[in-house]
């Protein structure tokens, strides 16, 4: 017997008992749809923090100094190390490319009618960013190597800047847009807390500026320096760009070594740590996470799987006769062990297919909810889902399967 | 040539060796010819319905030999005794044994789609098997949706579907009232006429006088094999 007679043959069987083939298949179903959602929205987070760390660059490495104390107030009153760790950074220029601060600042910008005060996010459908508030960020001459950043407009913020205190800044792609739509920012000023900054460069885009990430470059970079006028606490945080891999190691020591003759660690501590290390492990805090949702969602699949062999086992005991009657008129045991396990592994098929649907729509929706983005599931969770259905259905169909084609002819057309 | 059906000395016991021991076959010994129509007669639990399992190859003999055109059944793997079924054994049976899910035609086809034989030829096949039992023109309908007679006509297209060389039927008649039970001798005397081996199990002597060669079972044994006029129906 061929193997589309065989198809033909299950499909009649299934649909001849609608009502329990649908509740057969809902188990199989609601499982691939949950383990599907959450695999592809787990993945497809995943992409899009590797995709905004590649935006960044690589080679850099994370410094955080801490000194000093708190006022009353509760906000920080340490010491500002940044000029020490540039003098460092600068004096190993074989390792080193650039050091620069990390920090945002809280400041509202104003240019006519526009006040970051008054921008709400906005998105398009497919959640891009349009419009919304930027990040204003202190940088120093060197936040553009640092960063993955290049000036497409104007000129880039010059270590003379920062010596000086001048009250200008750079913005990033997205920044220009909220502001100035298509218009050339250079030489307009801006008002910050009040204050007059002369805008001097643009940067070009890291990712699409009318796509996902778009937030990234909605930035507004200031000299550090300008922390005279526009306030903050002293700056902990430091980005240091190493030249390559080899380096980065070099690097990492040899500012371990400064720091730790720096920083008094009585009153106060450093860490130093390349930023892929973290990436990686926040990647595998990702995969942990989904492997954890995933295996709870797994369980209600083991649970269909169960479901289906136990409606195979009805059938095969409900069916004994017919299995006798096949067997009288000809049919080889092994045509019907493959009857059953078609059976059941197009049950399993289709409740993976259904599933695979809500599956899709489900991480859609739920992405946007939760990551307002947009996450289609990948091929390959489509394509995994579908077979694991299939293979469930043939694990769960075998054990009834043979149990049918185990059955004497003679016994089996004895059965009622 | 080899004898089409050659039982020797065959036994089917179940529960050997146990107390309530029952030999539904005692040491039996019969041979069957090419053409022949034979009526195996016997009360019920006189062991005719596990001779007629042990000749269409659906149960196994717990001692003896049986073979079939020379070949000794009891060395058959599931798959050739399979093929044994499906191309040389027609089985009829007391309760029709249709699929109640198939339509008629698929019942009919279900033998020649286990010989993986293409469509179209099939429902060529299937269709004049029904024609010759009269039915061609219902091959859509359900079996439920007929009477006994017809279910056991579209039993019979389907058990000579494949042109086996053996009908066997159990007891085709037995849940069908006395007139329609005679169209269904009749279909076997036909069968018997253009060339087929019948081989019919009943406990009715009146039944048995349709076929040339009767043999008695009593108690799993043979106790008369003998050749008589026939009644043509």
């Amino acid at each position: 017997m061929n193997i589309v007679q065989a198809i033909k043959m299950a499909w009649k069987s299934i649909l001849g008992k609608k009502g329990r083939s649908a509740l057969t298949i809902l188990g199989i179903f609601i499982g691939i749809a949950a383990v599907m959602t959450i695999v592809s929205v787990m993945e497809g987070v995943k992409i899009e923090s590797m995709r905004q760390f590649e935006a960044m660059g690589s080679n850099r490495i994370n410094v955080n100094i801490y000194a000093g104390g708190w006022d009353e107030k509760g906000n920080y009153t340490g010491k500002d190390y940044f000029p020490e760790l540039y003098d460092f950074c600068n004096g190993m220029k074989k390792y080193v490319l650039g050091v620069t601060p990390n920090a945002n600042l809280g400041a509202s910008v104003s240019y006519g009618t526009k006040n970051s005060e008054n921008m709400q996010y906005e998105y398009d459908d497919n959640w891009n960013l349009i419009s919304g508030p930027p990040n204003c960020v202190y940088g120093s001459d060197q936040y553009s190597v640092c960063n993955n950043l290049s000036i497409s407009r104007g000129r880039d913020l010059a270590w003379l800047d920062l010596e000086n205190y001048n009250q200008v800044c750079v913005m990033g792609a997205k920044a220009v847009q909220v502001f100035f739509g298509n218009a050339d920012p250079v030489g307009k000023i801006l008002k910050v807390n009040g204050n007059s900054f002369t805008v001097v460069g643009v940067y070009a885009p890291r990712m699409d500026v009318n796509g996902n990430g778009a937030q990234m470059d909605n930035i507004i970079v200031f000299p550090y320096t300008a922390r005279r006028v526009l306030g903050g606490q002293p700056i902990q945080e430091f980005i240091v760009k190493a030249r390559d891999g080899a380096s980065m190691e070099e690097a990492i020591s040899r500012l371990s070594g400064f720091l730790k003759g720096l920083v008094d660690q009585h009153t106060g501590g450093y860490n130093v740590y390349s930023e892929s290390n973290w990436q990686k492990e926040s990647n595998e805090y990702l995969t942990m996470i989904g492997l954890v949702l995933g295996g709870i969602a797994a369980i209600s699949l083991l649970v269909g799987g169960i479901g289906i062999m136990n409606i195979m086992l009805v059938t095969v005991t409900e069916r004994t006769r017919e299995i006798g009657i096949r067997r009288a008129i000809g049919a080889p045991r092994a045509s019907i062990v493959s009857q059953f396990l078609i059976e059941a592994a197009m049950l399993c098929g289709i409740g993976g297919i259904l599933g695979i649907a809500v599956g899709t729509l489900g991480s859609v929706v739920l992405s946007r909810l939760l990551v307002k983005m947009t996450v289609y599931p990948p091929v390959w969770v489509v394509l995994g889902a579908f077979g694991f259905s299939v293979a469930l259905g043939i694990i769960f169909g075998s054990y009834p399967a043979i149990k049918a084609s185990r059955l004497q002819p003679v016994e089996a057309l004895r059965a009622e | 040539m080899a004898r089409l059906i050659e039982v020797q000395n065959v036994y089917k016991i179940y529960g050997e060796g146990q107390e309530n021991e029952v030999r539904a076959l005692d040491g039996v010994s019969l041979c069957v010819d090419r053409g022949e129509f034979v009526a195996i007669v016997g009360q019920s639990g006189s062991g005719k319905s596990t001779l007629m399992n042990v000749l269409g190859c659906l149960d196994v003999p717990s001692r003896g030999r049986f073979l079939l055109d020379g070949t000794d059944v009891g060395e058959l793997t599931d798959r050739e005794l399979s093929r044994i079924r499906n191309r040389r054994i027609g089985f009829i049976f007391q309760q029709y044994n249709l699929i109640q899910g198939l339509s008629v035609l698929e019942n009919v086809e279900l033998p020649l789609i286990y010989q993986g034989m293409d469509p179209v030829e099939r429902r060529e096949m299937a269709m004049e098997a029904l024609s010759k039992v009269g039915l061609a023109e219902r091959f859509k309908h359900k079996p439920t949706q007929m009477s006994g007679g017809q279910q056991q006509r579209v039993a019979i297209a389907r058990a000579i579907a494949t042109r086996p060389p053996i009908v066997m039927a159990d007891e085709p008649t037995g849940a069908l009232d006395s007139r329609t039970g005679l169209e269904i001798l009749r279909f076997l005397q036909q069968l018997n006429k253009e060339g087929s081996t019948v081989i019919l199990i009943t406990h009715d002597n009146g039944i048995a006088a349709t076929a040339r060669r009767v043999v008695r079972l009593s108690d799993g044994k043979i106790v008369e094999d003998r050749e008589q006029e026939v009644d043509w129906l």
